[in-house]
C-alpha cells in the first residue's frame, strides 16, 4: 500500500479519489491547488500524484514544472486529470505518466493506483 | 479637470442576439451583473454561453463554480451545445472551483482568488455560479455586502464584467440587488401543459433597455432571446413616407373595385372561410413582384410540396418567381416555435431581401402562437404591421373565419381597424345545391372603392372575379328568398367556375 497525494480545486473530486484509494488501503493527503500540492511534497514523498490541471493559484502544468525541475520529486508518478481532452493538455504538460479523463469511472482510479504505485520505486509497499 | 470616462458605456455583448437588442448592445464592461432563475431555468447555460462567445475572438473569461456540480460534468452538458469550443479551453477559458477556498479561508479569501486569477489570466469576464454558497459561508448579511462591494470595486479595476448566478429570485429585495449594475431574472412557468420560459431586465445601471418579459428557448445552439416585438417596434424604426401608390393586387378586376391597387406600404386583410381562395389570392399578389420588387411568402399551413402543388394547379407564373428569387417561401409549421420567434423572423427576412411584397399566409398561427397571453395579439400584430409600413412593404394576409357559410361572418380577432387597412372578404354562399363564391371590400385606406358584391371563380388563372355584381346579386337575392322559402332563380354554370 503506498501513499497518493490528490491536487484538485474540486472538492468532491478529491475527496472520491481519497475514498476510493482509502479502501484499498492507501493513504491519502489532499490539496487544492499546486501551491499546497508543493507544499506537501515539501514534507511528504507519496508514491502516486494524481493532479488536476485547471486550478486557481497554480494549475496542475506549473506543479508538474516544479518537480520537474526538483530531482528529488522527478520519480514520483503523476496522473493528470481534466474535463478537456489530453491532446489539449500534452504540448504544455511534462512528466506525467498517464491521463485520466474526468468524469471517470472509479475502476479508473484503482487501476491506475494499482499500476502505478507497483511501479515506483519509491513505494512503502 | 477630468473629462467624460466613455470607457464606462463601452459595451460587452452578450452575444446572444436578441438578448442585445433588450440590453441596447450589451452589458457596461467592468460592471457586476446578477443573473437569478430558479434551478433549470438556464442561468448555467447562459453563464458559458456570454464565456464562450467572450472567448470567440482574443477575449478572455474565467468560470468559477461555488456548486456540487463538477466541471466534467458541465463539460459534458455543454458540449452538445453550437457554442461551446474545446479549443478555448484553458488558454482563454478556465473553469475554476471556488469552493475550497471559500470553506479554508471565506469570503475575503474568495475575494483574493478571483481578483488575482482575473489579473493572472487577463480575463474580462468572469461568472460566479452559486452565489448562493458564498452567501451562505457569510457570518452575516454585512459581510456579504462588503463582498459584493468589494466585488464591484475589482470589476472595475480589472475592467472585467461580473455575472453573478444564483438561485434566489422572487420578489424579496436583497441588499446585493441595491449594489450590482443589473439584475437578470429567468423565469420557468407552466402555461397548461406547456412550460414557457422568459427572461426579464429587472435592472440595469447606465442604460436604456427593452423592459418586461421576452420569451427564449434553450437549443442545441444555446439560449435565444426573442424580444418580445411590441417592445421592440413599440416606435416604428423609421417615420411613414405616407405613399399615396397604389400596385396590382394580382388580380385586374381586383384593381378595378379597389380604385387602382392596393394603396402601397399597407395592409390588406383577406378573411374567409377554408376553401374561399384566400391563399390563391395572396398568390397572385405575389405574382407582381420582381427582382427589384422582391417578395416573401411567410407560411403556416401549406406545406412546401401542397403549395407547390397548388401554385402549379391555380398560379403557375409565381414558379419561375420563386426559381428566380424574386419571391422567397418561408413555411414553418404553426406548433413549432414562440410568438416572437415568428416576429423575428418575418422581420430578419424582409430585412435580409428588402422585400416590398409580403403574404402572410394564415394569421391565426400568430393568434395560436400567443399561447397563454391572447391578449397580446393586438399589439403584437399592430407593431409589426406599423413597421411594415414604414419600411415600405405592401402586407397580404389571410385569417380564416370559423363560419363556413351563411349571412354572418365573425372574425376571430378584435380592433380589425388597427390590423388591417384594407379589408376584402371571401365567402361561400349555398343555393340550390350548390356553392357560390363572393368577394366584397369592406374598406380601403384613404380610398373609394366598389363596395358591391362580386362573384368569383377559383380557376387554373387563378381568382378570376366577374366584371360587374350582377351575378352576385342574383345570388344573394335567390339566397334571400330561399331563406323565405321562395325558390332560386335558375343559373347555368360556367366553364371557369369552380375546380
Amino acid at each position: 500500500m503506498g501513499t497518493v497525494l490528490v491536487v484538485d480545486d474540486e472538492f468532491g473530486i478529491a475527496d472520491l479519489i481519497d475514498a476510493i484509494l482509502v479502501d484499498e488501503g492507501h493513504r491519502v493527503v489532499i490539496a487544492v491547488n499546486g501551491r499546497q500540492g508543493l507544499e506537501v511534497l515539501a514534507k511528504e514523498h507519496p508514491d502516486l500524484v494524481f493532479l488536476d490541471y485547471m486550478m486557481p493559484v497554480m494549475d496542475g502544468a506549473t506543479m508538474l514544472r516544479a518537480m520537474g525541475e526538483d530531482a528529488s520529486l522527478q520519480s514520483i508518478p503523476v496522473v493528470l486529470m481534466s474535463s478537456i481532452p489530453e491532446a489539449t493538455l500534452a504540448e504544455r504538460c511534462m512528466g506525467y505518466v498517464s491521463f485520466l479523463r474526468k468524469p471517470f469511472k472509479v475502476t479508473d482510479v484503482t487501476a491506475l493506483a494499482a499500476r502505478l504505485i507497483g511501479k515506483n520505486p519509491a513505494s512503502t509497499s | 479637470m477630468s473629462g467624460h470616462d466613455d470607457s464606462a458605456l463601452d459595451r460587452l455583448p452578450s452575444g446572444i442576439a436578441g438578448f442585445d437588442l433588450i440590453l441596447n448592445g450589451g452589458f457596461l464592461k467592468g460592471g457586476l451583473y446578477i443573473v437569478q432563475g430558479p434551478p433549470g431555468s438556464g442561468k448555467t447555460i447562459l453563464g458559458n454561453q456570454i464565456c464562450f462567445n467572450h472567448v470567440r475572438g482574443s477575449g478572455r473569461a474565467l468560470y468559477v463554480t461555488l456548486l456540487a456540480e463538477y466541471h466534467a460534468r458541465m463539460m459534458q452538458h455543454l458540449s452538445i451545445m453550437s457554442f461551446f469550443d474545446s479549443s478555448k479551453i484553458p488558454d482563454q477559458l478556465a473553469y475554476l472551483n471556488g469552493l475550497g477556498e471559500l470553506h479554508a479561508n471565506g469570503l475575503p479569501g474568495l475575494l483574493g482568488l478571483l481578483r488575482r486569477e482575473i489579473t493572472k489570466r487577463g480575463a474580462s469576464v468572469l461568472v460566479i455560479d452559486g452565489v448562493v454558497a458564498a452567501r451562505r459561508a457569510a457570518d452575516d448579511e454585512r459581510a456579504f455586502n462588503a463582498f459584493v462591494q468589494e466585488l464591484q470595486a475589482v470589476a472595475i479595476a480589472t475592467d472585467c464584467t461580473v455575472f453573478m448566478l444564483t438561485s434566489a429570485q422572487g420578489t424579496r429585495i436583497t441588499p446585493e440587488h441595491t449594489m450590482v449594475d443589473g439584475i437578470i431574472e429567468l423565469v420557468d412557468q407552466l402555461s397548461g401543459w406547456v412550460a414557457e420560459s422568459g427572461l426579464q431586465v429587472v435592472k440595469f445601471r447606465g442604460s436604456s433597455v427593452l423592459r418586461g418579459r421576452h420569451a427564449f428557448k434553450i437549443t442545441n445552439d444555446g439560449i435565444i432571446v426573442h424580444p418580445r416585438i411590441e417592445a421592440l417596434l413599440a416606435r416604428p424604426s423609421r417615420p411613414d413616407p405616407g405613399s399615396a401608390a397604389r400596385v396590382q393586387s394580382g388580380v385586374d378586376q381586383l384593381d378595378i373595385m379597389l380604385d387602382g391597387g392596393l394603396p402601397e406600404s399597407s395592409t390588406t386583410m383577406v378573411m374567409g372561410p377554408s376553401g374561399t381562395g384566400k391563399t390563391t389570392l395572396g398568390l397572385q399578389f405575389l405574382t407582381k413582384c420582381s427582382v427589384s420588387e422582391p417578395g416573401l411568402l411567410f407560411g403556416f399551413y401549406e406545406t412546401p410540396p401542397r403549395l407547390n402543388a397548388k401554385i402549379a394547379a391555380v398560379c403557375q407564373p409565381l414558379g419561375s418567381l420563386i426559381d428566380s428569387g424574386a419571391v422567397e417561401v418561408l413555411w414553418q409549421p404553426p406548433t413549432d416555435d414562440l410568438l416572437d420567434a415568428y416576429g423575428g423572423r418575418l422581420l430578419r427576412a424582409i430585412h435580409r431581401r428588402k422585400v416590398r411584397r409580403l403574404f402572410i399566409d394564415g394569421l391565426g398561427a400568430f393568434l395560436q402562437a400567443a399561447g397563454s397571453e391572447p391578449s397580446r395579439i393586438g399589439n403584437f400584430l399592430t407593431a409589426l404591421m406599423n413597421e411594415m409600413r414604414v419600411l415600405g412593404v405592401t402586407t397580404l394576409y389571410t385569417l380564416e373565419g370559423p363560419d363556413l357559410m351563411g349571412p354572418t361572418t365573425r372574425i376571430p380577432i378584435g380592433d380589425l381597424s388597427s390590423l388591417a387597412e384594407n379589408l376584402l372578404m371571401l365567402r361561400f354562399v349555398e343555393l340550390r345545391s350548390r356553392l357560390y363564391r363572393l368577394l366584397s371590400i369592406l374598406k380601403v385606406r384613404d380610398s373609394q372603392f366598389d363596395a358591391s358584391l362580386h362573384e368569383y371563380a377559383t380557376t387554373s388563372q387563378g381568382l378570376v372575379i366577374d366584371a360587374t355584381s350582377d351575378s352576385a346579386e342574383r345570388i344573394m337575392s335567390g339566397y334571400a328568398r330561399q331563406s323565405e322559402g321562395v325558390a332560386p332563380p335558375d343559373r347555368q354554370p360556367r366553364e371557369r367556375r369552380g375546380r
